[in-house]
């Protein structure tokens, strides 16, 4: 009971990161109609750029992150503005450009930091809490709570605020957000950056828990992606489910099945994604030929 | 030594043909593969070893990739399945290395089965991470798994047997592996010039159009995933062969964004292309062998470049700079002109559809269809009689192209049903409702773009199933011979069309009138009963829409029953005999043309109605 | 609305044409809107009525033509930058944002605007004119009915606070019922002295609703005069029915 508790909490902060991966994913998706797959990339360079800030330069971690999170934001407005005479028009090709990107972006990992790797200390040096025998680290709470502030401050953004209102709005219809004075151009490079802030913010909390290395983005970005579908793109709640679906999915199968959680993982959500293309609060994938 | 002069001046014409300019080329290319081992180093013929390996990988990525427009992200786990089946079976179970080989090869075909069954629901990029997603569980399976030996890998892989030659050498290596390769290519190019290549360019062209073409989408799918599985596996065998020893390293996501990054610099909707950009890029790979992040940053930058400005590729630049050139020196038009229409051969509605004149052909019965909510159909019953040309008419929004599209099989009817010479077709699929005999147009043009006017043609004329195609393995001559019967057919009827001039164009480059004659022949060519027409009348002038005229009332004398939606009112009285006039989705009128103009009813549909004051008598006007 | 400033512009086209792919929508079609003045464009389908106010907006490319505004030339104006000349605009098939709440793609459409007191005033005077707006303010806008999403459509064009409203068959899939609503509703914005460009294939609302009309046929203005006379003309009839 014990140990599935202990599962339970690794899972629902593995979770917490997906959630913000699939978050990232959902905003760039909805707005552009672009699957990122340069997100899993873009996550790497946050880790690495915010493990650089408070390990080499000494930042403290809450001034790391943030920082990280601006320097990867202006990667992606660059990403966006090279990829934006495909927007909207050919989709296939469009996904091709962001693994070019993504490609790219890794090659400069390797360049800047070597393919070693680096591990990433614990932030949070308080003993771990205790309740009922299972032990649940300070930074696992760290970073729960660290999601569910940006969640609310994405939520906030999106719904109190003018440019937040824009960007649905552009989302939703294009053609009226111009009639309405709206500049698409301009609101689709916001909603990339904020997308790529999220994977950055995603990427920094995770370093800590993981290792990190230039090839930690694959299967980060995949596992971020099927969250995002599974909770259908879009929405806040569902990136909430679907992040925290997979993380618990995924670490449960990694304590029954050792090494091949990625592989039971992935199995589980391509099944659920021919069973449902919806995702649960989203959009219709098939069509009839 | 001279030649007589007959002789002399035929040679240049044949010299610039493209055709023999194509295989002159190729015969060169071959030659050159051929004598390459002998240029070469140790060092460089392990290159050319990798090289050729991954332009059969290529291959297989271009064939599902470019020419049927699936993404698959997983080939670098067929080309894996392929060699640790055969590491396996040979290492672990003691199997001789060609009856692995065998084994191997259905192994990765069963894969191509299962990674393929998606893209039967889901396509683009939801596609791209299912595939994607696959090949990273494929890669954690074999890191993990004990039969595999997980990061190990397995050694001791034999080399294949051969008489006489020791394959040991990698320069003999090599001449087996091309013979693969010229094999592959050669097939790979057979079925892109034959109508199963042609079936799957249409679906990636226009999946809609093609469908209602007869084109047996989710089938062709699983072929295309299957192929190039094969092709994957085939490398794979190959490699392990080669090598004699395989690590998961050798199969990891860097190594599938490379071969993506390989059919896409090179190009990837050209056979040739994916080659050609395995080549280069191994080439690249290997000389930066100390650099590889260098050379990673590289392509993929490279990547984006070309995506973004030159998706065709490697191999389309030549093509793109020719049209610049063409373009700067001002020979812009073409002299190519539509020739008049050829009336086709009279014939009554029962030998095409084995339906009396004036007996109804198609019943449409209470049909509802809804679109969140909105009753865009609301209990349509209607019936098109064989041989009459049904008009279709109603205001924006009426219904009318929801009826076809229902009647096509694009959309289920929610309620009612439909009936095609007594058999149901309500719920059909596109394909279906075309062998059954309805062909139709689109109100917006739906012609297959990279595709030639010819090709477009032959997509409709050929009625097969998609199953007939097991005849590419086991009977290729008989492929050989349906298709020229095709193309002959093809040539008669743009002809008889008047489009044998731009039999070889593509549709972007043609006049709008000759695009919309195109499609109308091309809904022709399937020898249906019931041809539908979407607003064929659009943007055409007055000379065009009097051969329009000209043209459906020749398609009805040879058999075929015509419904066309149309808002040129001048166009259906003269046309149309009968006249169904539809409103917010229900039918308001019905009858001969000249009566439903003057049913008040119609006319308040399309003028509104006055609220203010009852309607003035008429008066004639300036 | 009713302290709007009323600016000196006159809409002028001249020779207007508009090219998709290959064909001409509109071949040239030439006419003016003074300010204060309602004018109609009605056809039938293909005419090139919607073809026109979209390549009026920036929306599509214009192949040929001089669009002014005012003193403003309208040919290097984007798209996205005319609701600050003061033309508003009402897609056809409505478009609202339909995740939004009611309230809040009305107050989308003054987002050229600060939002600021005079927006909150605005706002009000919209829901004056449309009461069933003000008591759905909070419901999502693709839950609205047909009317209600037109009304709404309508309503955020005028958050702005145009001098020109285009509307592009706002009657389309309407019952008559409903119909007549946005006959009133036009009738008073035209008595606030709102200029109306309206195209519209139901010819009946645009005589209602207007005091001028160009009929176009095949991408050309086929006849033109005041609504009252073109009621009575049955070459109208005749361009729409073909009889």
């Amino acid at each position: 009971m014990q140990s599935f508790f202990q599962t339970l909490v690794s899972g629902l902060s593995f979770g917490a990161v997906y959630a913000l991966v699939a978050l990232g994913f959902s905003l760039v998706y909805r707005t552009m109609g672009l699957v990122n797959f340069a997100h899993g990339a873009v996550l790497m360079i946050g880790a690495y750029v915010a493990s650089t800030f408070y390990l080499s330069a000494r930042l403290p971690f809450a001034v790391a992150v943030p920082a990280a999170m601006a320097v990867t934001a202006a990667i992606g407005l660059v990403i966006e503005r090279v990829l934006r005479p495909l927007e909207n028009k050919d989709f296939d090709l469009m996904l091709i450009g962001t693994i070019g990107a993504g490609t790219v972006l890794q090659a400069a990992a390797i360049l800047t930091w070597s393919s070693a790797g680096r591990g990433v200390n614990s932030p949070v040096q308080t003993a771990p809490l205790d309740i009922g025998g299972v032990r649940i680290p300070g930074y696992n709470i760290l970073v729960i709570a660290v999601t569910a502030v940006a969640m609310a401050a994405l939520t906030l953004f999106l719904q109190r605020t003018r440019q937040g209102a824009a960007m649905q709005a552009v989302a939703m219809d294009h053609e009226a957000a111009t009639a309405v004075g709206i500049h698409v151009g301009r609101s689709n490079a916001i909603s990339f950056a904020i997308g790529a802030a999220l994977a950055a913010l995603a990427g920094a909390l995770v370093g800590p828990m993981l290792y990190v290395s230039p090839t930690m983005g694959d299967s980060l970005g995949i596992d971020g992606f099927a969250a995002a579908i599974l909770g259908g793109f879009g929405s806040v709640p569902g990136a909430i489910i679907g992040g925290l679906g997979i993380g618990v999915i995924g670490s449960f199968a990694a304590q029954q099945f050792q090494g091949y959680s990625d592989l039971v993982t992935f199995v589980v959500f391509t099944v659920l994604v021919m069973i449902r293309p919806t995702g649960i609060f989203g959009e219709r994938t098939v069509n009839r030929a | 030594m001279s030649l007589p002069s007959s002789l002399a001046s035929s040679l240049p014409s044949a010299a610039r043909s493209p055709r023999a300019a194509r295989l002159g080329g190729l015969a060169v290319l071959a030659v050159a593969a051929w004598l390459l081992p002998y240029q070469l180093n140790v060092y460089w013929i392990s290159v050319a070893d990798i090289a050729v390996l991954f332009a059969l990988l290529a291959v297989g990525m271009g064939l599902v990739m470019g020419i049927a427009g699936q993404v698959n992200l997983a080939q670098i786990a067929f080309y894996g399945v392929g060699a640790y089946t055969t590491a396996i079976l040979t290492t672990r179970d003691g199997f001789g290395f060609w009856t692995a080989a065998a084994v191997a090869m259905i192994a990765t075909a069963l894969t191509g089965i299962v990674v393929g069954t998606p893209a039967l629901r889901v396509q683009s990029h939801y596609l791209g991470i299912v595939t994607l997603g696959l090949a990273v569980a494929f890669i954690d399976w074999i890191t993990n798994a004990p039969v595999t030996n997980g990061d190990s890998g397995i050694s001791g892989i034999p080399t294949p047997p051969l008489p006489g030659i020791d394959l040991s050498s990698q320069y003999l290596y090599y001449y087996l592996e091309l013979i693969v390769l010229a094999g592959g290519l050669a097939f790979g190019l057979f079925v892109v010039h034959t109508p199963l290549g042609r079936r799957m360019r249409a679906m990636r062209d226009d999946p809609l159009a093609a469908s209602a073409a007869g084109t047996e989408i989710r089938q062709l799918r699983m072929i295309a995933f299957v192929l190039a599985s094969v092709y994957g596996g085939a490398a794979g065998v190959l490699y392990a062969g080669m090598i004699g020893y395989i690590a998961p390293e050798t199969f990891s996501i860097a190594d599938m964004f490379l071969l993506l990054a390989m059919v896409i610099i090179g190009g990837r909707r050209s056979l040739a292309g994916c080659v050609t950009g395995a080549v280069v890029l191994t080439i690249v790979q290997q000389e930066l062998i100390n650099l590889a992040a260098y050379a990673q940053l590289g392509y993929g930058l490279v990547v984006v470049l070309v995506v973004v400005f030159a998706p065709a590729g490697l191999v389309g630049i030549p093509g793109r700079l020719a049209a610049r050139y063409r373009r700067w020196r001002g020979h812009t038009a073409t002299s190519a002109a539509l020739e008049p229409f050829q009336p086709l051969p009279a014939a009554t509605p029962v030998a095409a559809s084995g339906v009396a004149p004036g007996e109804p052909l198609l019943e449409v019965s209470h049909l509802v269809r809804r679109f969140r909510g909105v009753l865009a159909l609301d209990d349509v019953s209607l019936t098109v009689r064989a041989g009459e040309i049904l008009g279709v008419v109603g205001p924006n929004g009426s219904g009318k192209t929801t009826l076809f599209n229902v009647i096509s099989g694009f959309y289920r009817p929610h309620g009612g049903s439909i009936a095609l010479n007594g058999q149901v077709i309500s719920g059909a699929r596109p394909s279906q409702v075309s062998r059954l005999g309805v062909a139709r147009t689109f109100q917006h043009l739906r012609l297959f773009g990279n595709l030639t006017a010819a090709d477009n043609m032959l997509v409709s004329l050929d009625r097969t199933r998609t199953w007939w195609s097991w005849r590419y393995l086991c009977h290729p001559a008989g492929v050989w011979r349906y298709d020229r019967r095709l193309k002959r057919r093809a040539a008669e009827l743009l002809a008889g069309f008047g489009l044998a001039q731009f039999a070889g164009a593509l549709p972007g480059t043609l006049p709008y009138g000759t695009q919309r004659r195109l499609e109308m022949a091309r809904a022709i060519a399937s020898s249906p009963r019931l041809l539908l027409l979407d607003e064929p009348a659009a943007g055409l002038n007055g000379e065009e829409r009097a051969q329009l005229a000209a043209i459906v009332r020749s398609v009805r004398d040879s058999g075929v029953t015509v419904v066309l939606i149309e808002h040129n009112m001048g166009l259906v009285m003269s046309l149309c005999e009968r006249v169904i006039v539809l409103d917010s989705g229900s039918v308001i009128a019905e009858g001969l043309p000249a009566q439903v103009s003057r049913d008040p009813a119609v006319l308040e549909a399309y003028l509104g109605k006055s609220a203010l004051r009852a309607p003035q008598a008429t008066e004639a006007g300036p | 609305m009713r302290d709007r400033a009323m600016r000196d512009g006159a809409l002028t086209v001249s020779n207007l044409a508009v090219r998709y792919g290959g064909v001409w929508a509109v071949r040239s079609v030439s006419f003016t809107v003074a300010p204060g003045q309602s004018v109609g464009l009605i056809g039938a389908n293909g005419a090139g009525k919607t073809s026109t106010l979209r390549a009026l907006m920036g929306l599509v490319p214009r192949a040929e033509g001089e669009l002014r505004f005012g003193d403003r030339d309208l040919s290097r104006v984007p798209a996205r930058h005319m609701v600050r000349l003061g033309i508003g605009y009402v897609p056809e098939g409505r478009h609202v944002f339909p995740g939004l709440s009611v309230e809040k793609n009305l107050l989308l459409g003054a987002y050229a605007r600060r939002w600021d007191g005079t927006t909150r005033d605005t706002l009000g005077s919209i829901y004056d004119l449309f009461p069933v707006l003000a008591a759905m303010r909070g419901r999502l806008a693709g839950a609205l009915s047909g009317g209600q999403q037109q009304m709404l459509a309508i309503g955020r064009a005028l958050m702005a606070r145009p001098t020109l409203l285009l509307l592009d068959e706002p009657s389309m899939g309407l019952s008559p019922k409903l119909v007549e609503v946005i006959g009133e509703t036009l009738r008073r914005l035209r008595d606030d002295g709102l200029s109306l460009l309206l195209v519209e294939q139901n010819a009946m609302l645009t005589f209602e609703a207007t005091t001028d009309c160009l009929v176009l046929e095949n991408g050309e203005i086929a006849l033109s005069g005041t609504a009252a006379e073109l009621s009575r003309n049955s070459r109208v009839r005749s361009i729409y029915i073909g009889l």
